[in-house]
């Protein structure tokens, strides 16, 4: 008899309740992309039941199915069952990595995180010229992608709020560390510890986060507790924004993209389309949009592992864009911003931002052009 | 299958479009049914040059094919039973021609269902089978169960709309049946042998649809029973009212529980409802026939009778019903879906066997159907991790066969014979019926290659 893996403990009964209707095929990106069955969640399950049935094991070849999954969790929304495959997928990973076998590129941002303050190993953080840890009202916390990729976005950001007069401070930030629980291993303690310490430090009560994943680890992960206990509130850039009124608007046609981890995970739908309306009275919604939105697929470690494909299917969440005919294309995540801006082709003449930043660029060109309403 | 059988197959398609790893293989193994075995290797195909090729290899080499669109079957259909090679065509996705002028749509087989009616849609036409997998499902996988859908009593099923194909015979030959004409009495109907053939007879890659235009206006009505047999009285007076609804569903009391118990929900427990809806041009026509139909709702002893005025509130009326799917799944940790079809007079009938075996087998079998055209989708709801479920429910479905073909009903309205039922098909059919669909195998496949082991063809 072998030993029961973690995973069955918890998920062994859902993983049964998959009655392989198939009806993930209509929204797994991943299958989407590929047409595989073996990549969409019926695949993963029928897997997993041969697993837990002796009839395969947990190996090197599943890999590239069980570490290719986005957690985009648009398979769990829509299941009949409902089977929570990104949980499941979550529980396997650890199982897999627990018995030494893993993707190397999640062996790798382990390592990474072992040694380093972010997932990218890069220790010369931008300093966005901000006093940091100072006494605040506000913390602003970044995010890797923010602040070693997108730190064009997050310079905007910040001016928005230096414009808003918000009194916030920047932290020493380290990764949230969250993403280790997602390819199979713990949350790093000591960046955790060192996250806290920083926040806790400045007296601020609310933390502002640019980044939706590090939204979900601060209020979720039991390891952050200490900052509810303190009191401390943690919101998305977007709740934030959205009590604001602006007198700046734009006439051309913007789209907005729901990241899964804003969206479904989070249920963020309304606020980031209140700010949106406020500014620009040509929005359109994208074909999928809400819970029926498209991965851009840089979730759930798949940017790091399966590039091609990460890239690939933000390819055809970009294809929804033009066939709106949008100008603008905003997402409120910088890890989508990111995949999205990467994957853009020259013919494809929209600009992506995020709200925050696109909001800046208005309220820059309003000072340039004063009295001017429309513009951007 | 030998090592030089899957590298001339992999050479045939390319390696982009040729597998055998292990997860490939296990996620091949099964489609909606819960047959289930691996295959040797699979293939997607992109034109039929390439099905051919592969077919003639098969011829050769003595493997299995069993054409696969997005494995949503029910009845143990694209599974590779004895192994060999799954075929799957939802790459060849492409929709080629919409002729509104001659109303037709031509097709590749991996078209999705809904791509179809999405495309369809600016042209105010649609195809009208709709099945209820139609986000997933093929149009190739339609045609090759004769698929239905809750609109079969005005619409009819798929094979009312297939007036062409491309067929790549067993052994390798590229065919046309049928004619893109509205109508044709030209030679034996062969379109019409290859709906509902299960894979077993050709590998469909290419196929001309029959399209409709699409009544804009609609209006819905919902009638509870306190009588099984009343709502079923009330479904034929309407059948054969001269009215024509163009959807007629029914769900019984064990269902409404399942629904209840599962989403919270608080729908009335009556025995029956019904929800109907009529269609039409003119606002006029639609609200004459749905009058129709709630008089004979009324007349027939409804306990009450709900009608739509708004779009909100049409949706609220199908809630319960469109709810079942999902709730029933998760009433346990299977679910078997019958899908018997008796004749329209016979419902009352066939809903009253279904409790009485519910009941003889102290098994959960809340059950829906297309009332309107007599299809009835009994869903056996069990713990199969439990042998003596498992066999309580295999008990129960030969029961419930029999008497359904006994009082003139059919073993499937749209699912097809597969595995699920091929051991019941001498049930439903005479000697010399069974040994002509033989022969026809025979003659057509005579390697039997193609999707061996469904329908009873073998025997
Ligand atoms: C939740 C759920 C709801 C459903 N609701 C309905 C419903 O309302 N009405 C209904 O009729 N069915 C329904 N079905 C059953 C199923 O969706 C249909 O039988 C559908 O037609 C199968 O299409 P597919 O593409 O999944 O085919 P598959 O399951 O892949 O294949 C079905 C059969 O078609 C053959 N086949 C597929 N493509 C080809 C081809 N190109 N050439 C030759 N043979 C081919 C296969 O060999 C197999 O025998 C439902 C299924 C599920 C899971």
């Amino acid at each position: 008899m072998r030993q029961p893996y973690e995973f069955e403990k918890k998920f062994g009964d859902q993983i049964y309740r998959c009655s392989s209707c198939g009806f993930c095929r209509a929204v797994c990106p991943v299958f989407g992309l590929t047409s595989r069955p073996a990549l969409n969640a019926r695949g993963k399950m029928l897997i997993l039941q041969e697993v837990l049935e002796g009839r395969a094991e947990l190996s090197e070849e599943l890999v590239d199915t069980l570490f290719q999954c986005t957690t985009c969790a648009n398979c769990s929304v829509h299941c009949p069952s409902g089977v929570e495959v990104p949980e499941i997928i979550k529980a396997v990973r650890k199982d897999m990595v627990g018995s030494g076998t893993c993707h190397p590129a999640f062996a790798g941002m382990k390592e990474i995180l072992d040694r380093h303050t972010n997932i990218y190993g890069e220790d010369e953080p931008e300093d966005f010229g901000r006093e940091r840890n100072r006494r605040a009202e506000y913390v602003y916390f970044i995010g890797c992608v923010g602040q070693y990729r997108e730190d064009e976005a997050t310079e905007e950001t910040l001016r928005l709020l230096d414009r808003l007069e918000v009194d916030y401070t920047l932290i020493d930030e380290v990764c949230c560390s969250g993403v280790l629980e997602d390819v199979g291993f713990q949350m790093n303690q000591d960046l955790v510890d060192r996250n806290v310490r920083a926040i806790l430090a400045t007296g601020a009560k609310t933390v502002i986060t640019g980044c939706p994943y590090c939204y979900r680890t601060f209020n979720n992960k039991p390891r952050y507790a200490a900052l509810k206990e303190a009191g401390v509130r943690v919101i998305h850039i977007s709740q934030f924004l959205k009590d604001f009124d602006w007198d700046v608007r734009t006439d051309k046609v913007v789209t907005y993209h729901d990241p899964c981890d804003l969206g479904r995970h989070t249920g963020i739908y309304e606020e980031p389309r209140e700010t949106i309306r406020k500014i620009a009275p040509n929005f359109v919604e994208l074909p999928n949009a809400r819970a029926e939105a498209v991965c851009c697929g840089a979730g759930g470690g798949v940017r790091a592992a399966f590039a091609a494909n990460s890239i690939a299917m933000a390819r055809k969440r970009l294809e929804e864009v033009e066939s709106v005919g949008a100008d603008v294309l905003l997402t409120d995540c910088n890890s989508c911003l990111h995949n999205l801006a990467n994957a853009k082709l020259r013919r494809q003449k929209f600009k992506v931002f995020t709200i925050a930043q696109f909001l800046n660029r208005l309220l820059d060109e309003a000072r340039v052009r004063p009295g001017a309403k429309e513009v951007a | 299958m030998k090592d030089d059988v899957k590298a001339s197959l992999r050479e045939l398609v390319g390696d982009a479009n040729y597998t055998d790893q292990l997860i490939d293989l296990i996620a091949y193994s099964k489609d909606g049914s819960e047959h289930r075995h691996r295959p040797d290797a699979a293939v997607w195909v992109e034109d039929s040059g390439q099905v051919s090729e592969i077919l003639k290899l098969a011829n050769r080499e003595k493997f299995p094919v069993i054409p696969r669109g997005a494995g949503t079957g029910l009845a143990g259909l694209a599974v590779a039973q004895s192994g060999g090679l799954i075929m799957d065509m939802s790459r060849m996705n492409a929709i080629r021609e919409i002729n509104i002028e001659d109303r037709v749509a031509v097709v590749e087989p991996g078209v999705v269902y809904a791509d179809l009616e999405r495309a369809l849609e600016p042209h105010g036409f649609f195809f009208p089978p709709d099945p209820a997998s139609g986000k997933v499902c093929t149009l190739g996988g339609n045609v090759a169960t004769n698929a239905g859908g809750i609109k079969g009593a005005k619409y009819g099923t798929t094979k009312d709309y297939v007036m062409a194909l491309e067929v790549v015979l067993p052994e390798g030959r590229v065919i046309r049946t049928g004619s893109r004409c509205m109508k044709t009495s030209s030679g034996y109907d062969l379109t019409r042998l290859f709906v509902g053939s299960e894979g077993t007879l050709g590998v469909v890659t290419e196929i001309t649809l029959k399209i409709n235009p699409r009544p804009p206006l609609s209006a819905t009505a919902m009638a509870t029973f306190d009588d099984v047999e009343a709502a079923g009285r009330a479904v034929s007076e309407i059948m054969h009212s001269g009215i024509l609804p163009s959807v007629l569903e029914l769900m019984d009391r064990e269902g409404l529980r399942a629904v209840n118990t599962v989403t919270g929900a608080d729908f009335p427990e009556v025995e029956a409802i019904l929800v109907a809806e009529t269609d039409g041009y003119t606002e006029e026509e639609t609200v004459y026939q749905m009058k129709r139909v709630v008089d004979i709702f009324k007349k027939n002893g409804a306990r009450s009778v709900k009608r739509a005025k708004s779009r909100e509130e049409a949706e609220a009326l199908w809630a319960a019903r469109k709810a079942a799917g999902g709730a029933f799944t998760r009433i346990n940790n299977n679910l078997f879906v019958e899908d018997l079809s008796v004749p329209m007079s016979r419902v009352p009938e066939a809903l009253k066997v279904i409790s009485e075996i519910s009941g003889k087998y102290d098994l959960r079998i809340p059950t829906v159907g297309h009332a309107g055209d007599g299809n009835l989708h009994p869903c056996i709801s069990i713990d199969a991790r439990d042998p003596d479920q498992v066999r309580r429910m295999h008990e129960a479905s030969a029961e419930l066969y029999e008497k359904i073909v006994a009082m003139g009903g059919t073993l499937t309205g749209e699912h097809g014979i597969g595995l699920a039922k091929a051991p019941f098909m001498s049930m439903e059919h005479e000697e010399g019926t069974l040994a002509l669909m033989r022969s026809l195998k025979r003659v057509m496949d005579p390697n039997n290659i193609l999707n061996p082991g469904k329908m009873a063809l073998d025997g």
